[in-house]
């Protein structure tokens, strides 16, 4: 304890320098801060514009169509029972349920044609679950058993489509024979799923089952749980109630690309840490040299009375410890400062992308607000002081081996 | 039996090629409770001689026998422990920690031993601080103490442990001639009270009038060894 007391009233010496190499620290623990803050903001708004327009909480679908659902194939679709949604309402946390049909559509505007990603949807049960209809920016949803479409803005004008037009759709049945759907666009959306925008058009469920000859089956079921958490232990029991083949997904699972991408993310967040606070030890390391050097002959003294080279080293770690702890506190409020910061006015998508329309794989565009956790102050809190006690490690090392008699003299 | 004994004790320093002979084969014994002079011109070997003494350097030839133990064969961390329970130093530029305050300083020494509670320790500092006159001076910083005051402390702090021996390397060479007598006249008061042995280094006439036994060390070799009643 003495020595630890000893250690921090060292720190009073040179109090510009602890501050300066407090405050390395502390830009580290900012950065780190920030840049999580926004990975979290970015993972719940992903996660959210992914349940609210994509996914729901929950899947049912065909086992194999659900392998091969990125092909859009009309194969192992699902003849909608009873049977079926009195199960899925029997989950816990059910709140809705709808139905959709995705089909590939190659989008034609007279001159120019797009593939992109058709949906049919129950138009009465759909806003249940889905929140496109909330994101109208012109027009209105489409009436049940029409043609009426609605797409992306950003769809319409890369087609030159303007309200009201009417888009030719190139369909193929499940015969394989080709069909057109020539569908009024009666709405527009701009939600913050930019692949959505972009590549996604609308149409009644009724209307898309009787073009594409399926009868009244749909690729599958999307159910809306009371809570998000609940997603992933829900699909696991629906299913053990589902009999083959039917099966259920998670959010999660139908975003695990996404996730996957995020865990990564998180790892590239940590590495930069990393870098960062590798760069604020070579401060600790540059602060403990000089502090050694400049007490060369106390720490002389303290050898010729009898203090082990153990006792030294603590002496300067605790020095250290001191520095990485007032550069953690200094880096944590900082950092709730910061985060507030953006956490009231967010950070504009464009701003973090270079100001285009890359979203890097992200389901999500406009502003995004930076999200907290506890756990990430105290980890990096713990990690800046833990760094900057090893970083004096050697440094302190160096300093105890001194040969007492060289160090009294200054040799 | 002698608390020192050196038997042709010799020191050479390597410079580059060059061996620098510092110590040429002392044979010394030192009591318990003499209080000693070690004196000479610059370069002769006085602090070499008290560093091999003070267990902080290690000799190229000879035996140095502490206490009744040699001490050649002693590894840094032996050396330390010997150093930690048995000896005292007094540097000429005080080496008084600057943040810790007097009290403090003459703690830290204590508090390597660590033999005794809180409130002992408290009791045998102040008690010390008293005996050396800074008393009421406790709780300032170095840079707010005189020389004279500086070294009191220094001296506080070598005895406080109760060593067997107190080594100090021209103690006064700081001091002006009034605050030298001081220090010097504390010492041999805590030699004689305390009956620790203290050896000192210095080419201070005023300083050998206080010993009563003078080493003289000339090129590496002790040239007079004079005891005085």
């Amino acid at each position: 304890m003495f020595f630890l007391k000893m250690a921090f009233k060292n720190l009073t010496r040179h109090k510009r320098r602890t501050i300066i190499t407090a405050l390395i620290i502390a830009f580290a623990i900012l950065i780190y801060v920030i840049t999580e803050g926004l990975m979290i903001g970015m993972t719940e708004m992903s996660f959210e514009n992914i349940i609210n327009l994509e996914s729901g909480h929950l899947q049912v679908a065909d086992q194999n169509y659900w392998e091969d659902r990125k092909e859009l194939q009309l194969k192992n679709l699902i003849t909608p029972a009873a049977e079926i949604e009195n199960k899925i309402s029997q989950t816990d946390g059910f709140e809705a349920l709808t139905r959709r049909l995705n089909f590939a559509v190659n989008l034609n505007n007279g001159i120019d044609e797009l593939p992109v990603t058709g949906v049919g949807i129950d138009l009465e049960t759909d806003s249940r679950v889905f929140e496109l209809d909330q994101h109208l920016v012109a027009g209105r949803m489409p009436e049940a058993g029409s043609t009426e479409i609605i797409m992306g803005a950003k769809l319409a004008e890369l087609m030159d489509f303007q309200l009201g037009d009417y888009a030719i759709m190139l369909i193929r049945t499940e015969e394989k024979t080709f069909n057109t759907i020539d569908g009024e666009i009666v709405g527009l959306f701009n939600t913050p799923h930019p692949s959505l925008n972009e590549s996604n058009v609308f149409l009644p469920l009724s209307t898309v089952q009787e073009r594409l000859n399926v009868e009244d089956k749909i690729s599958h079921y999307v159910v809306r749980l009371n809570d998000q958490d609940l997603a992933s232990n829900a699909a696991e029991e629906l299913s053990s109630r589902l009999s083959a083949p039917y099966q259920a997904y998670s959010w999660r699972d139908a975003a695990r690309s996404l996730v996957t991408m995020l865990e990564m993310q998180d790892i590239e967040t940590q590495i930069i840490l990393a870098i960062i606070l590798t760069l604020a030890a070579v401060g600790i390391v540059n602060t403990v040299i000089l502090s050694a050097l400049e007490r060369m002959e106390e720490l002389g003294m303290m050898k010729a009375l009898g203090m082990h080279e153990r006792e030294i080293v603590y002496t300067f770690m605790g020095e250290a410890a001191g520095i990485g702890l007032i550069g953690g506190v200094m880096g944590v409020i900082m950092g709730i400062i910061g985060l507030a910061i953006f956490n009231i006015n967010g950070i504009d998508m464009a701003t973090m992308t270079g100001g285009g329309d890359m979203t890097y794989g992200f389901p999500l565009s406009g502003t995004i607000y930076a999200g907290w956790e506890l756990e990430s102050f105290i980890f990096v809190f713990v990690y800046g002081v833990v760094v900057s006690v090893l970083a004096s490690v050697l440094p302190a090392l160096w300093a105890a081996r001194k040969d007492p008699v060289k160090a009294i003299y200054h040799r | 039996m002698s608390l020192i004994k050196l038997t042709g004790l010799e020191k050479i320093y390597q410079q580059g090629k060059i061996e620098v002979p510092a110590l040429r084969g002392i044979d010394m014994e030192i009591e318990s409770g003499e209080f000693t002079t070690i004196f000479g011109p610059s370069g002769s070997g006085k602090t070499t001689l008290l560093n091999m003494i003070g267990c902080l350097d290690k000799s190229t030839a000879g035996e140095i026998v502490f206490d009744g133990h040699s001490i050649n064969d002693l590894n840094s961390k032996e050396l330390a422990e010997v150093r930690r329970y048995n000896l005292g130093f007094v540097f000429q530029s005080y080496n008084l920690i600057p943040v810790l305050t007097a009290f403090e300083n003459v703690e830290f020494a204590i508090r390597l031993i660590d033999k005794h509670n809180k409130k002992e320790r408290r009791d045998k500092v102040m008690s010390l601080l008293e005996e050396v006159g800074l008393g009421d001076m406790a709780d300032r910083r170095p840079n707010e103490l005189s020389g004279g005051q500086k070294q009191r402390v220094a001296i506080a702090r070598a005895l406080i442990k109760e060593p067997k021996l107190v080594l100090a390397d021209e103690p006064t060479a700081n001091l002006d001639s009034e605050t030298s007598k001081e220090v010097l006249e504390l010492m041999k008061e805590m030699n004689e009270e305390l009956n620790t042995t203290f050896i000192f280094s210095t080419h201070d006439p005023q300083v050998m009038d206080y010993a009563r036994r003078l080493i003289e060390i000339k090129d590496g070799k002790i040239s007079k060894d004079q005891r005085r009643d």
